[in-house]
């Protein structure tokens, strides 16, 4: 878990893009993650066939020829539906870490800034909550709300927020604990300007490494969810729907069960890569 | 490195003390594996097809079906009723032994009854009972029932293993740990979620059942494991891990062309699977939408792409080898595939494409079912209907049903593919007579049709009612039927297997089975 | 160490105490009325049965009194019984717990057998294109769904080679299933095991002890080893439960006859008492198995042993 930053004050951060890109991970992570982003956004341009659309070509067609990936049980075009995948799992990550993102950083915040008993309630139940681990968090939101790709993806917001809470409650200790903010208390500034100018700037890099990270594993859960069947429901073309509907046909069709899975796998090591990279260009002095 | 060896030291103690499993099964053991398992040893506990297939293993009944589907005498050598059809007197077979020993006889069929109708824990089908009032014991090898009204179901119910006979010796751990029955297989063990294992009955004797056999299976033990993955039980069947197994549909036609295994299809399954509607806000409480999906289902084409030539299309509310199924005669009223027609009505409904007829439809899982709701759905879209599919596990299925016609605000419609299997058309009054199972479509028209159907004795009188109440579900599209069987009916048996078959209403036999080679 | 241990010991208390009010709240969020939900299948049942069903699961009650029903229940091991079957759900979940158990360990013994040397190793040769080869795994390895994991090698192996058997509880059904959550899990070790490492490898004491020139392999042994794994032994507890979630999944995968294929049955079929026993299983164990890992990492710490 890294939560330090080491500078005093705001800290600007010009050079960071070069640093990004001088680091293999993170040249690498940003290139699959441009690339997932511009296939989620031209899906509908890209896609050679209508997703939804069976019988576009024979059941079972192997890739090559006219479906450069092949056909589904249903003559769907499989290229066309990882292309609209991306969409939906670009789109899953980015809700589901939104979620663990705001409310975690407002607890953690309020926490170091306030202490006292805030604190001690806020930083306790975040305790609780993350002893409960996100998996058993996600199963009992989903057991509640029932099977839906909404619901998987609220469950695996809300399963992240301890972990987020944490870090940015560790990150911001680290700032309020500071002479210079110490300084700008005594020097009268008020809570919003504190939290905003100090706070806010201070620990939004250790939260941006952090959330880069979160969106792989939030993929890598709610495609759990799904492929248990307590995420994404048909027709959608989630990936670990796919991966689970791909099952019957191990035999016959082999590559309805691995392309998903690399689809997953892609995306998923391009947001650790570039987890990685971000963690190193904005915190030169960080080891790890 | 120390520390960390004498860790994985004491973790590998503690792995050891949690395993005491590794069961390995005797070569004269027929293993039998399914997707699922059974929720109750306790016939009146459960309602599930794979509860039902074991009870008819553990337990006998007082009648049996004949390879029609028809009832005829098992443990119950003879039945008469009155005139009006209230009191029924079977009389029994002598000699007949539970598992534990203790005899057969009258007492025990009272307790069954007793214990169905009990007043803190009825059966759960204790509705299908009809309107028993008492069960006497004439004497130790014949009982009579009386009824408050006349129920021609009974007889049929009888024969069906919700009706298996409980021996009175049964007590604590009864359903779980214990089930003390008079059928050919005795119970050694159930693990739940993995397997149950059972052994030969040595004092079986079959008096109706469709066995050649009239005495214990040829095998000496009967192995039911559980095994989710379709293609993990193909693989299990290709390296004889197991005997018999329902195989992935898909890869039907490639075991039949590799010939080793093969491949059997209950016949008379009892099956429907159909269309209903939340009949109580729109857009299902008009008969044009209703009709306009009807018409918009191409459940041939539909099957063909899921299950090949597994399925066959279904005109009748209720299933072949059911009272009163005619497939020329439902073809007459049930709404057919017809996209156009579907496209006026709901033009007429002012629905277009740009304005579509929104829906939820909800499926039971398993059983690829929810793959042909895939396509079902595309079908709809086809002409203009917006089908959000969710899938549910049937028990949620039946309550999300229920609450949806209880449901009476809003305007995004619901519909669901239903799936029953019934011995009798009696399915249909629980279904559709008022209250109706899932509250949904009830009239006083159809309440009349369905009230003569359990009264009327004479089979040709009570046929010609039957049908009318199919003309009128299906002119109306409240029960749009689809297809049949729908689950648990196709088995891929291992060469070295002799002598399965599957009885009418998917009721696997393991008595004649004989384990060559 | 006391101190340490039962401030631990306290604060995993409460966690299951906190567990336990939630699942009392868990069947009053569900929408609809979880009564009739869960009394679906049965035919025959009336409205008055239904209402019966309700006192007897204590659901007139208010909340409060609820719970101090379930409470008392629960200290008399009573968790209720499941809906489908009737059987009651300490025994159903107690059956199967051992299975996960296993599953959890035997996971944890193969990620900790790769894991760990490849870290070091990496860590060893820091800088180098091993450990640039390595890193390059394990992050693959990190990002490698897990389910798509089990199903590539239950491809393989099971059924393609038909090396190993498909279904049951056998030890050889084992093998799959754990090596799939040990192989996702070996990534984590790997990394966490080398930053570790590198920590120590770069301490001042660990510097002059290679600079007085005692032999390599002895500073490593005595020095590096022993402080470069406690953290490792501190991520156990985490890593744990981590294998515990991931069961549910491969469990499912392999047909393990654990509780995870449980829950996840449990909730197609809403049995919420056996939803609610599962919860509460689960983070028992959780608890438990980190107040286990915090009592060793207290043992071979010298800081918090001498405290």
């Amino acid at each position: 878990m890294n939560t330090s930053t080491h500078q005093d004050g705001p800290r600007a951060a010009p050079g960071f893009l070069r640093r990004l890109l001088r680091s293999p991970s993170g040249a690498i992570g940003l290139a699959i993650v441009l690339l997932l982003i511009f296939c989620a956004l031209f899906a509908e341009m890209l896609a050679p066939y209508n997703p939804a659309k069976m019988g576009a070509g024979g059941r079972f067609l192997p890739p090559g020829g006219d479906h450069l990936l092949g056909t589904d049980e249903f003559g769907r075009d499989l290229f066309s539906r990882i292309l609209f995948g991306s969409r939906i799992t670009l789109l899953i990550g980015a809700v589901a870490v939104g979620i663990s993102l705001t409310i975690g950083m407002a607890v953690g915040m309020i926490a170091a800034f306030r202490r006292g008993w805030i604190e001690a309630i806020l930083m306790r139940s975040t305790d609780v909550l993350f002893s409960f681990t996100e998996t058993l968090i996600a199963l009992s939101f989903v057991a509640v709300l029932g099977p839906s790709l909404q619901n998987a993806v609220i469950a695996v917001g809300v399963a992240g927020i301890p972990f987020y809470a944490r870090t940015c409650y560790a990150a911001a200790l680290v700032e309020t604990s500071k002479s210079y903010f110490e300084a700008s208390i005594s020097a009268g500034a008020g809570p919003a300007r504190l939290v905003l100018v100090h706070l806010l700037p201070n620990v939004l890099p250790t939260m941006i490494v952090v959330a880069t990270l979160g969106v792989s594993t939030a993929i890598l859960a709610a495609a759990g969810l799904s492929f248990l069947g307590l995420g994404a429901q048909p027709p959608t073309s989630e990936w670990g729907y796919m991966l689970a509907g791909s099952r019957d046909y191990i035999n016959r069709a082999p590559w309805l069960m691995t392309i998903p899975g690399i689809a997953i796998a892609v995306t998923v090591l391009g947001f650790n890569l570039l987890g990685d990279g971000l963690r190193t260009s904005l915190d030169p002095v960080e080891r790890k | 490195m120390t520390f960390l060896h004498t860790n994985l030291r004491r973790m590998a103690g503690a792995t050891a003390l949690v395993a005491g499993f590794a069961s390995s099964a005797a070569a004269d053991d027929i293993i039998w594996a399914r997707y699922g398992d059974i929720d109750s040893l306790d016939p009146h506990r459960a309602t599930s097809t794979l509860s039902l297939q074991v009870w008819s293993l553990l337990y006998d009944t007082l009648l049996a079906t004949d390879a029609d589907g028809l009832p005829v005498p098992h443990f119950a050598k003879s039945w008469e009723s009155n005139a009006d059809g209230t009191e029924y007197t079977f009389s029994l077979q002598d000699g007949v032994m539970c598992h534990d020993g203790t005899p057969l006889d009258a007492n025990d069929v009272k307790y069954t009854i007793d214990t169905a109708f009990s007043e803190d824990a009825p059966s759960l089908t204790k509705g299908s009972w009809g309107p028993i009032t008492a069960s006497e014991v004439l004497d130790p090898l014949t009982i009579k029932l009386t009824l408050e009204t006349p129920f021609v179901a009974l007889i049929p119910f009888l024969a069906d293993s919700f009706s298996s006979i409980i021996c009175d010796s049964n007590g604590e751990g009864f359903g779980t740990t214990t089930a003390i029955g008079s059928g050919p297989w005795k119970l050694v063990s159930w693990t739940k979620g993995d397997r149950i294992v059972l052994e030969k009955n040595p004092d079986y004797r079959n008096f109706g059942k469709l066995a050649e056999n009239p005495g214990a299976p040829h095998e000496d033990g009967l192995i039911i494991t559980v095994v989710p993955e379709p293609q993990a039980r193909l693989a299990a069947l290709t390296t004889g891990e197991v005997h018999i197994a329902e195989p992935p549909f898909d890869d039907v036609p490639m075991i039949k062309d590799e010939g080793e295994l093969s491949i059997i299809v209950a016949e008379n399954t009892g099956q429907n699977v159909f269309w209903e509607f939340a009949v109580h806000r729109p857009p299902f409480n008009d008969v044009r939408a209703r009709l306009a999906v009807a018409h918009a289902t191409d459940a041939a084409t539909a099957i063909s792409l899921i299950y090949g030539d597994l399925s066959v299309p279904e005109n009748c509310p209720v299933s072949r080898g059911v009272f009163g199924n005619d497939q020329d005669f439902c073809a007459q009223y049930r709404p057919a595939y017809d996209p156009e027609k579907s496209k006026e009505l709901l033009a007429d409904l002012g629905y277009s494409m740009d304005n579509p007829l929104e829906t939820a439809l909800l499926v039971w899982t398993g059983g690829n079912r929810q793959k042909l709701g895939e396509v079902f759905q595309a079908q709809l879209a086809e002409v203009g209907i917006k089908a959000s599919i969710e899938i549910m596990d049937i028990g949620s299925l039946n309550a999300r049903v229920r609450q949806e016609n209880e449901n009476t605000e809003g305007t995004t419609g619901s519909m669901d593919m239903m799936t029953w299997s019934w011995y009798d058309p009696d399915i249909l009054y629980a279904l559709w007579h008022t209250p109706g199972a899932y509250r949904g479509y009830t009239s006083p028209e159809l309440d009349a049709l369905l009230d003569e159907t359990r009264v009327l004795t004479d089979p040709d009188a009570r046929k010609a009612k039957v049908q009318e109440v199919f003309k009128y579900l299906l002119e109306n599209a409240i029960h749009v039927p689809l297809y049949t069987p729908g689950w648990e009916w196709v088995f891929a048996v291992r060469p070295e297997v002799e002598g399965f078959f599957v009885a009418p209403f998917v009721y696997p036999n393991f008595s004649d089975v004989k384990l060559g080679g | 160490m006391w101190r340490f241990l039962g401030t631990r010991i306290a604060m995993g208390a409460f966690t299951i105490w906190i567990t336990t009010i939630l699942v009392t709240l868990l069947i009053h969020a569900v929408p609809g009325d979880p009564v009739q939900i869960m009394y679906a299948q049965s035919q025959g049942t009336t409205p008055e049965q239904i209402e019966e069903v309700r006192r007897s699961l204590g659901l007139d009650r208010s909340i409060p009194v609820q719970y101090l029903m379930y409470m008392e229940r629960l200290l008399q091991g009573d968790l209720g019984a499941t809906i489908r079957g009737g059987q009651p759900v300490l025994e159903v979940i107690l059956q199967r717990l051992p299975n996960t158990l296993l599953l959890a360990c035997a996971a944890m013994f193969i990620a900790i057998l790769i894991g760990v040397p490849i870290g070091f190793l990496a860590a060893y040769r820091e800088g180098t294109l091993t450990d640039i080869a390595l890193m390059i795994i394990a992050i693959a390895g990190i990002s490698m769904p897990h389910f798509w994991l089990g199903l590539m090698l239950l491809f393989f192996f099971a059924l393609e080679l038909g090396w190993l058997p498909v279904s049951g509880n056998g030890w050889l059904n084992l093998v799959l299933p754990a090596l799939t959550l040990g192989l996702s899990n070996a990534a984590i070790f790997a990394r966490l095991t080398r930053s570790s490492m590198i920590d120590v490898m770069s301490q001042d004491y660990v510097q002059t002890a290679f600079a007085k020139g005692l032999p390599k392999a002895l500073v490593l042994r005595r020095h590096v080893l022993r402080a470069g794994l406690l953290p490792v032994v501190t991520m156990m507890g985490l890593q744990f439960a981590f294998m515990m979630g991931g069961a549910i999944v491969v469990e499912n995968i392999f047909s393990w006859n654990g509780v995870g294929r449980m829950a996840v049955e449990a909730i197609f079929q809403r049995d919420y008492p056996l939803i609610q026993g599962f919860i509460l299983t689960f983070s028992v164990v959780v608890v438990f198995v980190a107040i286990v890992i915090d009592a060793l990492y207290a043992v071979l710490d010298p800081r918090i042993r001498r405290s």
